[in-house]
């Protein structure tokens, strides 16, 4: 480590403390400190507008301060913002040729299961993304921008001090008492195959392609146990709020609003999902071009800073963390020291497979 | 009213010469309901429409979606899940519902009182009742809470998450629509009929089995049909508070169009419509249900 990570650490630990504490922009000591992106290559600019399809909630408020309003000011391109994207809204809008949206995040899943029936998406112009942006974040109809995890959370009160890492753990009932949730197939999810393939002593480097029954005689064993199979974020946060479960699957982002209430409640890395966001720009978007400066522009170094200090999910830029507080890093899913304790979500594996296995677990979940 | 201005309307209409070429009073309902006919067909009859056709000419004209439908084991679990739920809420809605319609009718200051706390559910959005319900039934809400107080468990009990809490809450909502057909046919029973079966003899209980229960069978009927066709659509509510196989239909459809597979969504609304306008044509025949159309049309 060296002496001007230390100088950092002690100028800016103050405030990385409070960004752990609370997932919320907290203006008055967060967004000074957060670093500026002052020039942009010529060809990011340009004129009119684009309207983006996000997620909304606190991520699009993240994203506003994030990337939105500097992009505005530096590009001259307005921005306009609308939560709820969705594959199945971008295939109606494409096939009756109303196309609404000029840009939606979405994750390489849905990009690539909607391209698989029809031309969906416009190509990605690599030409102009920052070669920061990590090889494995590119493909060709879209670019992942946002790195986030699928983890095991539990209460800390609830094991007498005892801590569970990974999934053997967690479908451990006796050592580990007290039910369990886990994401269901309720919203077009797909189920957590690979959890189960872990708690049965798969290595987590050999977990793809997924072996579908034996991840189904895994689930078997904790079926009694899991009395909700969740279908969205909030879920989770609820029941171990409630203390309706002592251990669930979750998405790291929510956990952190949930410590900041003061609920006992920890992650535990360790086997945990990587999988990522990703823009997408839907065939016949009327401003694709400016659509496609943004796409660029919020995959730099900081702009993607930008969002990991406001919210905590990782960046696909490997110069970001050049950006970011040690004490912020540390509790990010790209973290070094979290990276290496996730799997990476194989999301090809999933669009060749899905539409065999959802229908398998559905059919399991119901016997 | 309209029972005051339709004979009068009726009358004029007989009354006018055959030979009229052409009667704009009879043409002027017609051409003030055009504007709403034609707002449903455009943006409702013609989506719909739209929408089934989806079952039968997606990729090509085939009936291979239904064909699925008698492989489909969960759909099948789905459906009877579904139908199972539907005819449990609508018994416990008729059996809670029947003695506060009795109720509503007898009381006279306290009606508007019963009347709103009866109408609360309506006004509430689906959302903060499922919520509520998760306050109330959760491992350490109220219900347990008070259960555990009372010394009547040692420890919690699972109560949310459970078919059992999608019933409740499901009946909780769906109560409105039971109670007020009921109520609305138990007015119109002639109180005289009552004071002379008392009059002659009989206990409250033979007044109730052999005047009012028969007198108030179409509003049992009405809301029975209302119900249960309701209850058979229910999405939110089962898979906020139900447990990790209440899975309903509207869910497994909600599920398929989600994973783009819109054929077979369409496949199943189209199981769903059918299912309730199957239950509503076998109803209209039924002695006495009939009747309770013309009552509810009224």
């Amino acid at each position: 480590m060296s002496k001007k990570t230390i100088g950092r650490r002690a100028t800016l630990g103050l405030m990385g403390a409070g960004l752990v504490a609370s997932p919320f922009i907290r203006p008055s000591y967060g967004q000074a400190a957060w670093p500026e992106q002052t020039t942009v290559p010529d060809i990011l600019k340009g004129s009119g507008e684009i309207r983006i399809a996000t997620f909304g909630g606190t991520m699009q408020e993240t994203q506003q301060k994030a990337y939105f309003e500097p992009f505005e000011k530096i590009t001259g391109i307005k921005v306009r913002a609308f939560p709820g994207s969705d594959p199945t809204k971008i295939k109606a809008m494409v096939d009756t040729g109303n196309v609404e949206w000029d840009l939606a995040q979405l994750s390489r899943g849905s990009i690539m299961n909607l391209q698989k029936r029809g031309d969906y998406f416009e190509k990605i112009d690599y030409d102009i993304v920052d070669p920061g942006v990590e090889k494995q974040f590119r493909f060709e109809y879209g670019l992942e921008m946002l790195v986030w995890a699928q983890v095991l959370a539990y209460r800390t009160d609830a094991f007498k001090g005892a801590v569970p890492s990974g999934w053997a753990d967690f479908w451990d009932t006796r050592k580990f008492p007290g039910d369990r949730a886990l994401y269901g197939t309720n919203s077009g999810g797909w189920p957590e195959m690979e959890f189960a393939l872990m708690a049965a002593g798969v290595p987590p480097d050999k977990l793809y392609p997924l072996d579908v029954d034996k991840a189904l005689a895994s689930y078997a064993k904790i079926k009694k146990d899991v009395f909700k199979w969740w279908d969205t974020g909030a879920v989770p946060i609820q029941l171990l709020t409630d203390r309706e479960v002592t251990m669930t699957s979750v998405w790291n982002g929510r956990m952190a609003a949930l410590q900041a209430a003061g609920v006992p409640a920890a992650i535990s890395w360790n086997q945990g999902l990587s999988k990522r966001d990703a823009w997408g720009i839907p065939k016949g978007a009327k401003n694709k071009v400016n659509a496609m400066k943004f796409v660029a522009y919020s995959t730099m170094a900081i702009p993607q800073a930008r969002v990991c200090l406001g919210i905590p999910y990782g960046s696909v830029n490997a110069k970001s963390n050049e950006y970011i507080p040690a004490e912020r890093l540390a509790v990010l899913p790209s973290a070094p020291e979290i990276a290496k304790q996730l799997v990476p979500y194989n999301y090809d594996w999933w669009i060749e497979n899905r539409e065999t296995v959802i229908p398998k677990f559905n059919k399991w979940l119901l016997s | 009213m309209s029972e005051v201005a339709q004979p009068a309307s009726l009358a004029l209409a007989v009354s006018r010469p055959q030979t009229a070429p052409f009667d704009w009073r009879r043409a002027v309902p017609l051409l003030l309901a055009a504007p709403l006919l034609l707002y449903m067909l455009v943006f409702y009859a013609l989506p719909v429409v739209a929408m089934l056709l989806r079952s039968v000419n997606d990729p090509s004209w085939t009936l291979s979606h239904y064909a699925t439908l008698f492989d489909d084991v969960v759909f099948q679990k789905t459906f009877w899940i579904t139908f199972n739920t539907s005819v449990t809420v609508t018994l416990g809605c008729l059996i809670l519902g029947y003695p506060v319609a009795m109720g509503l009718v007898r009381a006279k200051a306290m009606a508007p009182f019963i009347l709103v706390i009866i109408l609360l559910p309506f006004w509430t959005s689906v959302l903060v009742r499922s919520y509520a319900w998760m306050v109330l039934l959760g491992r350490h809400g109220l219900v347990n809470e008070a259960l555990l107080a009372l010394g009547m468990i040692d420890r919690p009990i699972r109560i949310l998450n459970t078919p059992l809490a999608t019933q409740i809450a499901m009946i909780h909502i769906l109560l409105p629509y039971m109670i007020l057909p009921i109520a609305n046919a138990l007015r119109q029973i002639d109180p005289s009929l009552i004071r002379a079966a008392s009059g002659l003899g009989s206990t409250p209980f033979m007044t109730f089995r052999q005047i009012i229960l028969p007198l108030s069978m179409s509003g049992v009927a009405a809301g029975t049909l209302l119900t249960f066709v309701l209850a058979l659509g229910f999405y939110i509510t089962p898979a906020m508070v139900g447990g990790p196989r209440d899975i309903t239909l509207s869910m497994l459809i909600a599920q398929q169009v989600d994973q783009l597979n819109w054929a077979y969504a369409a496949t199943l609304s189209a199981v769903l419509l059918a299912t309730a306008l199957a239950i509503l044509a076998v109803a209209r025949k039924l002695p006495g249900v009939g009747n309770a159309f013309r009552t509810s049309m009224r």
